[in-house]
């Protein structure tokens, strides 16, 4: 038996057959000491067997690509084109309970090659061209962290500067501590500006355009 | 092992709909089943996952045809059963809701929905508590959601201000999780349903009453929480290093009263038996009308308000 009910893959399908467009690759990069790499990898690739479109690889943290993405820890779960949006859309621990809705957002939205923002936020986010990492610390029972981590990752497909990236704070406590992560989501970008909550398009953005400021 | 996999839903593009129905929680699911199958076009549009703050209650154990669920899976069943038959918009927050004719045009974050009638079942908030301390240490140790942040209190002891059954429910997980909880409740007895009084009592979580809180204290973050004795009229302090507050819940009713709808003092939306708000073709479901904050209310409350917009667009 997979990890995925037998109706929910129903579902999924039904959303993949009407919304996917381009090929969309599922890339789980795995390591030694990994308590739910293989689980990572599983679940991938029973999403993947859901649509020809979907391709599904298991990497190692330290390869070539890895490296090449800037990933160091396992299980790391990207999603892409393998082009343009590179290692920019990814997972760092297991996106599982409502992380996994996010997860299958982004297959959509990065198979469709584009996200929708409003006019004004697009404004301010085609101004950034300094690279921006924005990491989201989440844990997977957190009903209001996906709309905080897919932010990050329609900001990303729309800006090759940016980086999205969700931190699943259970699974590596001493990232999260170290951050003072005690509420989720808890989003730091570049390191520096930090903000708790998940907030429309228009807040987040400030707090986007306030990291990149910081850098100039 | 249940890793508890969360399917989204998702309309993209503008559309144009004989109801639209504001919030996808217990009222708003079950109004979008009842008007899809009375034979109206319908759209749910939610601003965060469909599902409301049912969404976060650890059990659930009074809803009929499930003895005990957890709060998640009783609305991932509403959400499913409601994906068969209407669109649910989810991360859509509605930001404008304007006239135009005899029709209301809803702008929202990802697309403009134009509707011959509404049903608001936009809910509730936690409510803030308003002591010192409790803005200013938010995020490094008070919390509002024990599904969200309650891992992060495992073998250490917190505080759950109020006691209704909300707070009750929240102990009771953070218990079962691993954390040290104690309630604080501000009225001289239990205030939350005998069922959890019982399971607490069980548990040994200790429950005091008659507390007012007066602040949350620490430096970088909580390490107390101080309160008012209002039996002895004594200031108390517990050592802590978590808060997590249910003291009531506030509704959403903004984008109700920005079209003319009545609510009360509090801001629940005035409706009548049938879910009718004042305004013609204006309905509310659910919490937001202040009724009993109980999930199968609120889904009775959302199949009513369906019903009346069916009576009122096709009878009419």
């Amino acid at each position: 038996m997979g990890y995925i009910q037998d109706k929910d893959k129903k579902y999924l399908k039904g959303e993949f057959d009407k919304n996917l467009k381009e090929d969309v690759y599922i890339l789980v990069f795995v390591g030694d000491n990994c308590q739910y790499c293989s689980v990572a990898s599983a679940i991938s690739q029973e999403v993947a067997e859901l649509h020809p479109k979907i391709h599904f690889e298991e990497h190692t943290i330290g390869d070539e690509l890895s490296k090449e993405y800037g990933l160091e820890h396992a299980p790391t779960v990207v999603i892409t084109d393998k082009d343009k949006y590179g290692g920019r859309i990814r997972y760092v621990g297991l996106p599982s309970g409502y992380e996994f809705s996010s997860m299958i957002e982004d297959i959509i939205d990065v198979s469709r090659r584009m996200a929708e923002v409003s006019q004004e936020v697009l404004e301010k986010l085609m101004k950034i061209d300094k690279p921006i990492l924005i990491q989201i610390f989440v844990t997977p029972t957190c009903p209001y962290c996906p709309r905080a981590v897919r932010t990050s990752h329609r900001f990303a497909i729309l800006n090759k500067n940016i980086t999205g990236e969700m931190v699943e704070a259970l699974e590596f406590p001493e990232w999260a501590d170290k951050w003072k992560v005690m509420s989720v989501p808890h989003i730091v970008i570049n390191e520096d500006v930090q903000f708790i909550g998940a907030y429309p398009d228009e807040q987040y953005i400030e707090y986007v355009v306030e990291a990149y400021e910081k850098m100039r | 092992m249940d890793f508890g996999l969360v399917l989204p839903t998702g309309a993209r593009e503008s559309k144009d709909v004989d109801l639209a129905i504001i919030g996808g929680g217990p009222a708003g699911l079950s109004a979008g089943i009842y008007a899809k199958r009375a034979g109206l076009e319908a759209i749910i549009i939610d601003k965060g996952n469909a599902g409301g703050l049912a969404e976060e209650a650890p059990y659930v154990e009074n809803y009929l045809g499930f003895i005990g669920i957890k709060g998640e899976d009783l609305v991932k069943e509403f959400k499913e059963h409601a994906m068969n038959y209407v669109e649910i918009s989810e991360r859509n927050e509605v930001e404008e809701i304007k006239r135009e004719g005899g029709l209301f045009v809803i702008k929202a974050e990802k697309g403009e929905y134009k509707t011959k009638a509404i049903i608001f079942a936009t809910g509730t908030t936690h409510k803030v508590l308003g002591v010192p301390g409790e803005k200013e240490l938010f995020g490094k140790g008070v919390s509002y959601c024990v599904t969200c942040d309650g891992y992060f209190y495992r073998g250490k002891k917190v505080a759950v201000i109020g006691g209704g059954n909300s707070g009750a429910i929240a102990a009771i997980y953070l218990k079962d999780i691993g954390v040290e909880p104690v309630v604080l409740e501000y009225m001289p007895r239990f205030m939350c349903e005998k069922a959890y009084e019982n399971i607490i009592k069980e548990r040994n979580i200790p429950y005091y009453t008659n507390v007012q809180v007066t602040s949350i204290e620490g430096k970088d973050k909580v390490e107390k929480v101080v309160y008012k004795d209002r039996n002895t009229g004594e200031t108390k302090e517990v050592e802590v290093e978590g808060v997590f507050v249910y003291v009531g819940l506030i509704p959403i009713s903004d984008l109700a009263k920005n079209l003319g709808v009545k609510t009360d003092e509090k801001g629940y939306i005035k409706v009548d038996l049938k879910m009718r708000t004042n305004v013609p073709k204006v309905y509310a479901a659910g919490d937001v009308t202040g009724y009993a904050g109980q999930i199968i209310i609120a889904a009775g409350q959302g199949a009513m308000a369906a019903l009346s917009a069916y009576e009122d667009l096709m009878l009419h």
